[in-house]
């Protein structure tokens, strides 16, 4: 229990950091997606049921917060959790989230999560579904895994130095 | 039932995945619905206290930017105030020649924007002012330098914007040279599009296009911006006219909401004719 309410707490910091943050450091309007990097250490860590949960948690929290289209970051950050529980693995959980993987991990949950996103954001709009995908879904992606790079060096040095 | 159960269990991430994602269609599908709006409201609350909070950071080299850029408006703008001045006594005083009804002078409520939220085409903003402060969903955001967007949600001290650079933003406009009207929408990128203008109208590259006055939430006469790209479709009726907006939105801070109730009575009688046909 102890260990949920540390999750939903850094979750609530999280998301207020990625609404300050698009301020400052977004690249023509491209932000990191820091709750996608935090869903993805909570699937690592905790596996494929925890992380579909925390997965629809953080995005319900997310659509309520930014006052619009309320469901659609809880339905991709739910797969982008289930996705992530694929890569579970108990016994080698530390290993992963200080290694590489942890970034590719992240590089392709966050492709499924903005393709899921975008499909259903630019359903009936004037925004073209490959435009978003591939301008704005991509570079999100790519700005992601790197800024995931954080992570995974400080997962690295605690864990398995 | 038991092997029901059991079978549920052992694929019980996949039953919990169709589960959350039934969950998620409905609350799409619920978006106007009055709790998830009641819900919605709480949570901007909420998370406004903190953004607040957080937003106090200051942002020093965008402070001395900002200063030397306000200053240079203040010079210009009081110079402008005169020769504004000297033409509303002027319309005035033709109005009341004409018998025409004075214009309704909007109040505005200032606000600070206490957090963005630019990330995947959402383009929302987070002010620092509610429904205590007199503003609701449905009221216009303007800034000094133009048309902002809407409010879709307010808790008592805080609320959050739509900005025209949203997928869900449409409003009235018109091109202020020749008075020609359309209707802005967004289509992703950092221009908006004005639609519904015929091929046979007259516009030309630098027109200032403002808001118009067909719409029930924003006033008349706020510029939008200029057209920045006029061309003809093959095959259609309509002309491809991108206007750029006035308002710089990535170093937006204050804007002003404009307390403006809905004319109900327009609304109704909108609504009817709408219903008869």
């Amino acid at each position: 229990m102890g260990k949920h309410l540390k999750y939903l707490f850094f979750s609530f910091i999280l998301m207020n950091i990625q609404t300050y943050i698009s301020q400052l450091i977004s690249l023509r309007d491209i932000a990191p997606d820091l709750l996608l990097i935090w869903l993805v250490y909570i699937a690592i860590k905790e596996g494929q049921l925890t992380g579909t949960i925390w997965g629809f948690i953080i995005g319900l929290m997310f659509d309520l917060s930014t006052g619009s289209f309320t469901g659609l970051a809880a339905m991709s950050k739910t797969i982008a959790g289930f996705t992530a529980g694929y890569f579970f693995d108990e016994n080698r959980a530390h290993l992963i989230l200080g290694s590489y993987r942890f970034v590719l991990i992240v590089l392709f949950v966050s492709l499924i999560h903005n393709t899921i996103y975008f499909i259903i954001l630019t359903r009936g709009s004037e925004i073209g579904l490959l435009k978003a995908i591939f301008q704005i879904g991509l570079a999100t992606n790519f700005y992601t895994s790197a800024v995931a790079l954080l992570p995974m060096l400080v997962f690295g040095r605690k864990y398995i130095s | 039932m038991q092997r029901l159960v059991d079978i549920l269990l052992a694929f019980k991430e996949y039953v919990v995945l169709t589960f959350l994602i039934v969950v998620s269609i409905i609350l799409l599908n619920s978006n106007d619905n009055s709790q998830i709006r009641a819900i919605r409201s709480y949570t901007v609350g909420f998370f406004g206290v903190t953004q607040d909070f957080i937003s106090i950071v200051p942002n020093v080299f965008a402070l001395k930017r900002e200063n030397e850029i306000l200053r240079q408006l203040s010079v210009n703008l009081s110079d402008e105030v005169n020769r504004l001045r000297e033409a509303r006594l002027e319309n005035m005083r033709l109005r009341e020649i004409i018998g025409l009804k004075e214009k309704t002078i909007f109040k505005l409520v200032a606000g600070e924007i206490v957090g963005k939220n630019i990330h995947l085409l959402r383009n929302t903003i987070t002010l620092n002012i509610g429904e205590a402060d007199g503003a609701k969903p449905d009221m216009a955001i303007i800034s000094e330098h133009g048309l902002v967007g809407k409010l879709i949600a307010a808790s008592d001290h805080y609320s959050v914007g739509q900005i025209m650079l949203n997928k869900d933003f449409r409003s009235s406009a018109k091109i202020q040279r020749n008075r020609v009207d359309g209707i802005i929408s967004w289509s992703g990128g950092e221009i908006v599009n004005l639609e519904n203008i015929s091929k046979m109208q007259d516009v030309k590259e630098g027109d200032v296009v403002t808001t118009s006055e067909y719409s029930t939430i924003f006033p008349p006469d706020v510029k939008i911006g200029y057209v920045s790209k006029v061309s003809d479709q093959p095959g259609s009726l309509f002309k491809n006219i991108e206007v750029t907006p006035s308002v710089e939105f990535s170093s937006l801070e204050q804007v002003f909401v404009v307390i403006a109730s809905v004319d109900s009575e327009r609304v109704a009688l909108e609504n009817k004719i709408a219903r008869k046909k």
